[in-house]
Parts: structure tokens; C-alpha cells; sequence
């Protein structure tokens, strides 16, 4: 597999779909950090059970564009029709599925890392110009990051199953955002018994916060991390049967 | 089995009893709803010969050819390349390169990257990728994104995807398409030394009289069934015989 890998990393690093991509991340979680910083009450931004709704749009960021990341590794490929050489290459496709698992899943830490690290900066920063004391601890800050970074990781490869089940570009993207931004949001939101057992909240379970959700809500991180580890690994599966399965082209 | 009596004609290439054809479609079918895309086809390659793909638009060419590549799954019947499916090939790139259409590129990517995430998972070289720009002639533009690329330079590209593990065989679909005049010399000109170097072709195109000063031999259907598989020594040496030949045929074709 070192080779399909090796193969699947450079598609990452020259597609200019996921240099796009991570610059709108960028753009997009200044935008909303700030919004929220400046926006909320200073006295609700005061209260240290608040503070995750500024502090936990890092996971659900992070996650989002690494499900994306995943979801455009096969799309693209379908899309523009070079799925036909990669599979003349790689005709096992499982392997190939497994292979932009494992690279989507690189770019994924990194993409939770740079999410999480951008939102902790951007938020102290508008905290500290209106006088608000942040109340995160350092451990609250190392698993922000850490479960952050391991949670995008692990969605970047159930992105890579979804877009490998669904295969349409448009349908795979606003699949995913509608699902994490809208979806479990309402879930967390109004069924928490229910709702904190889903994809997104599990993610805000390894991170430690969620932008939706009082932490108390959110399942322990290791079993936040082990549902998120079962979801993906299912997503993964499917999505190399269905490769396996269905006729390229 | 197929009773359609063109199936029964000689194959191509050595009579030797002891060889084996490159490629080996018995009956294959592809059903797509109520749609036959390829209808009970059998037809076989032998070694070291080029071979014309012919007929008329829709009779199923790119299907066979997606069917031969493992790209697609018949709905009956087999296509063999070297003795087994394509999907059970060990490193099967270097052993069949395929060109299946003009636009399977990553537009945005240059032409020297395509090529070399495709090295990458056949763990070649980049040196070797760019003895392929250059064997093409397409090394100028190689580092320019392919959207720039003229639709001829794009064939070019894709010739060089199918050399890149330096197959024995290699499968083209339509690859003189948008090709000019020097395009199309250069393309039969590479197609024969390929051949005499051991190397079989399976070829399709519309350009009978350009078709018939390359191949060794044509495997004509339509409506995805096969009406002749014919030597083109066959065929009697006058200028246009292919043409004719094929338009006959089709002619007889009930509608």
C-alpha cells in the first residue's frame, strides 16, 4: 500500500481543490470566531461554561474540512474522470479506497491541528481585547488540540467512505455540511440523550467542547473516541464495497 | 454460445496451435437496464499485432474496452488479457496501458504531475516520467495545467500515461482524435514501432483510411455484437477497401 499512499499524498498536496479548501478554512474560522467573540454578551462569555461557544467552533470546523478533504479525494477523481487511470493502476479497490483512508487521514490531523490552534489563538486574542479572562485550563487547551486534531483525522476518513458511497461532488459537500452544521446541531441541541452519541458531538467529546453543546452534555472522550473510531471505520468499509461493487465510468 | 456465423472466422496473427492471445473476449455482454451495450462479443489478439476497433457510434466500443480494463463488470461472459481478468493481474499497468478518453484529467493539475501521481502508485521513477513527456513532445508544456492543453497535446499526455510501466499491451480509445495532420503521422508512426517491438494494440477509430495504413487487422461490431474480424490482408489492396468493406456491412445491418 506504501505506494498507492505515497500516490494519494502527492494528489493531496498539488490538487488545488484542497489548497482552496484549507484557505476557506482559514477565512472561515477567523469570520465566525470573531463573530461570536464580539457578538455575545461579555457577561455570558464571562461564564466558563460559555466559553465553548466561542472555543469549540475549532471541531466542528476542523472536522467539517477534513470530511470535505476526504469527500473531494474520491469525488474529484470521479469527477474529472482520472478515477479510470488510478484504477487501471491500483484495480484493487479496496486497497485504493484504504490507501486515501490513510492519506486523508494525515491531512485530517493536520486540518483538526490547524483548525483548533487558529480558534484558540483568534478567540484569546478578541477575549483579551474586551477584557474577558479566558477560563480554559492548559489540559482544556492540549486536548482542544489533541482530540481535536485526532477527531478531524478520523473524519476526514469517514469523508473519504461518504464520498466513496455517494460519489456525486455536490451531493457528498452539502451532504456533510448540512449534517454537521444543521443536523447535529438541532440533535445536540434538543435530543442531548440522543444526539451526543452522533458523529459531530463525538468529535466535540474528544476535543473537550463543542460550539453547541455545555460540555457536561458530551459522552467521556474515550468513548467519544471510540463511537467516532466505529462510525468511520464502518463509513470506510461501505465505501470500498461500493467501490468494489459498482462500475467506474 | 453466440451462433453468429462471423464469430467462426480465423484469428489473427500466428496459426502456430501453440500460442496465447493477448486478449481472449468470449461472449462477453453488458446489459445496462434493457440496453445491450455489448452483445454476447468474442473476438481474440494475438501477439505483436495492432488491431482496428471499428464501428459506428454507440455499437459498444468503449464498453468492450472498459469491460477488457476491469473498469466495469459484464453481465455475461469474460475478457481476458494475458489468460486472466484485468483485475487479477499482478502490477497490471505494466503489463496493459489504456487510453480510454481525451478528458480524464485533473484539469487544474499539469500534465507533469499527472503523470507522476500515476508513477507514484506503480512505483516508477520520475526520470521515467520525463522521458514520456519528452518521448510524446509534450516536455514544453508539461509544468503548464492541462487546461491550457490543446486537445491533441491531452492525446499525447494520455499515450504517455498508457507507456508509463511500458506495457505489451495497449488498448486506445480513439487516440487520433484532435490530433493534426503531423499528430496522426507521429501516432501510427509510434503505433508500428510498438508493434515490431512485440507490443499488441487494440485501437479504435473512426478514420478508416488512416486506420487501415496502421493496422494489422480490424474487429468491426455494432449494436454491441460482432459482424467480422478480418485480416486486412483480407481485403483487397485497392485505396479505400476498408471503407467499403465496413460500409457493406453495416449496410446488411437490419435497422
Amino acid at each position: 500500500m506504501i505506494p498507492q499512499l505515497r500516490s494519494e499524498l502527492l494528489k493531496l498536496r498539488t490538487t488545488r481543490g484542497s489548497l482552496t479548501l484549507l484557505a476557506s478554512m482559514v477565512v472561515l474560522v477567523v469570520f465566525i470566531v470573531l463573530l461570536h467573540s464580539f457578538a455575545l454578551s461579555a457577561a455570558t462569555l464571562r461564564v466558563a461554561a460559555n466559553q465553548p461557544k466561542v472555543f469549540g467552533w475549532g471541531t466542528s470546523i476542523g472536522a467539517l474540512f477534513a470530511a470535505l478533504l476526504g469527500a473531494l479525494s474520491v469525488t474529484a477523481e470521479i469527477r474529472s474522470g482520472t478515477i479510470l487511470p488510478t484504477a487501471l493502476v491500483t484495480p484493487n479497490r479496496s486497497l485504493l479506497i484504504a490507501a486515501k483512508s490513510a492519506a486523508t487521514a494525515l491531512a485530517g490531523l493536520l486540518v483538526g491541528l490547524l483548525a483548533e490552534g487558529l480558534v484558540a489563538a483568534t478567540a484569546s486574542a478578541a477575549f483579551a481585547a474586551r477584557g474577558i479572562p479566558v477560563e480554559i485550563t492548559t489540559g482544556g487547551f492540549a486536548q482542544m488540540l489533541a482530540g481535536g486534531a485526532v477527531a478531524a483525522s478520523l473524519w476526514a476518513v469517514l469523508g473519504t467512505g461518504i464520498g466513496a458511497i455517494v460519489r456525486n461532488q455536490v451531493g457528498a459537500v452539502a451532504g456533510l455540511c448540512v449534517w454537521l452544521l444543521l443536523i447535529e446541531t438541532l440533535l445536540i441541541g434538543q435530543v442531548p440523550a440522543f444526539g451526543k452519541f452522533m458523529p459531530g458531538s463525538t468529535a466535540g467529546a474528544l476535543a473537550g467542547m463543542l460550539q453547541s453543546a455545555d460540555s457536561s452534555k458530551l459522552v467521556a472522550p474515550a468513548q467519544g473516541a471510540a463511537l467516532l473510531f466505529a462510525y468511520t471505520a464502518v463509513a470506510a468499509g461501505a465505501g470500498a464495497l461500493a467501490t468494489e461493487r459498482r462500475d467506474l465510468g | 454460445m453466440p451462433s453468429n456465423e462471423a464469430t467462426s472466422v480465423p484469428q489473427l496473427g500466428p496459426a502456430s496451435g501453440d500460442y496465447e492471445p493477448v486478449v481472449e473476449v468470449r461472449g462477453l455482454t453488458k446489459r445496462y437496464g434493457d440496453h445491450l451495450a455489448v452483445d454476447r462479443l468474442s473476438f481474440s489478439l494475438a501477439r505483436g499485432t495492432i488491431t482496428g476497433f471499428v464501428g459506428p457510434n454507440g455499437a459498444g466500443k468503449t464498453t468492450t474496452m472498459r469491460l477488457l480494463l476491469g473498469l466495469a463488470r459484464p453481465s455475461a461472459g469474460e475478457a481476458l488479457v494475458f489468460g486472466s481478468p484485468y483485475r487479477a493481474l499482478e502490477r497490471p499497468a505494466s503489463r496493459v496501458g489504456a487510453v480510454l478518453e481525451s478528458s480524464d484529467f485533473d484539469l487544474g493539475r499539469s500534465g507533469r504531475n499527472h503523470l507522476r501521481c500515476l508513477a507514484r502508485a506503480m512505483s516508477i521513477g520520475d526520470d521515467r516520467v520525463d522521458d514520456l513527456l519528452e518521448l510524446v513532445g509534450v516536455a514544453d508544456a508539461a509544468n503548464r495545467p492541462v487546461r491550457g492543453y490543446s486537445l491533441g497535446m491531452r492525446q499525447r499526455l494520455g499515450l504517455a500515461t498508457a507507456l508509463l510501466g511500458n506495457p505489451d499491451l495497449l488498448v486506445l480509445d480513439e487516440p487520433a482524435n484532435g490530433l493534426d495532420a503531423a499528430g496522426v503521422h507521429w501516432l501510427r508512426t509510434s503505433l508500428r514501432h510498438l508493434a515490431s517491438n512485440g507490443k499488441t494494440v487494440l485501437v479504435s477509430s473512426h478514420l478508416l483510411a488512416e486506420l487501415s495504413q496502421t493496422v494489422d487487422g480490424v474487429v468491426i461490431i455494432d449494436r454491441g455484437r460482432l459482424l467480422a474480424q478480418r485480416h486486412i490482408g483480407e481485403l483487397d489492396g485497392a485505396p479505400g477497401a476498408l471503407e467499403r468493406y465496413y460500409l457493406d456491412l453495416i449496410a446488411k445491418e437490419p435497422t
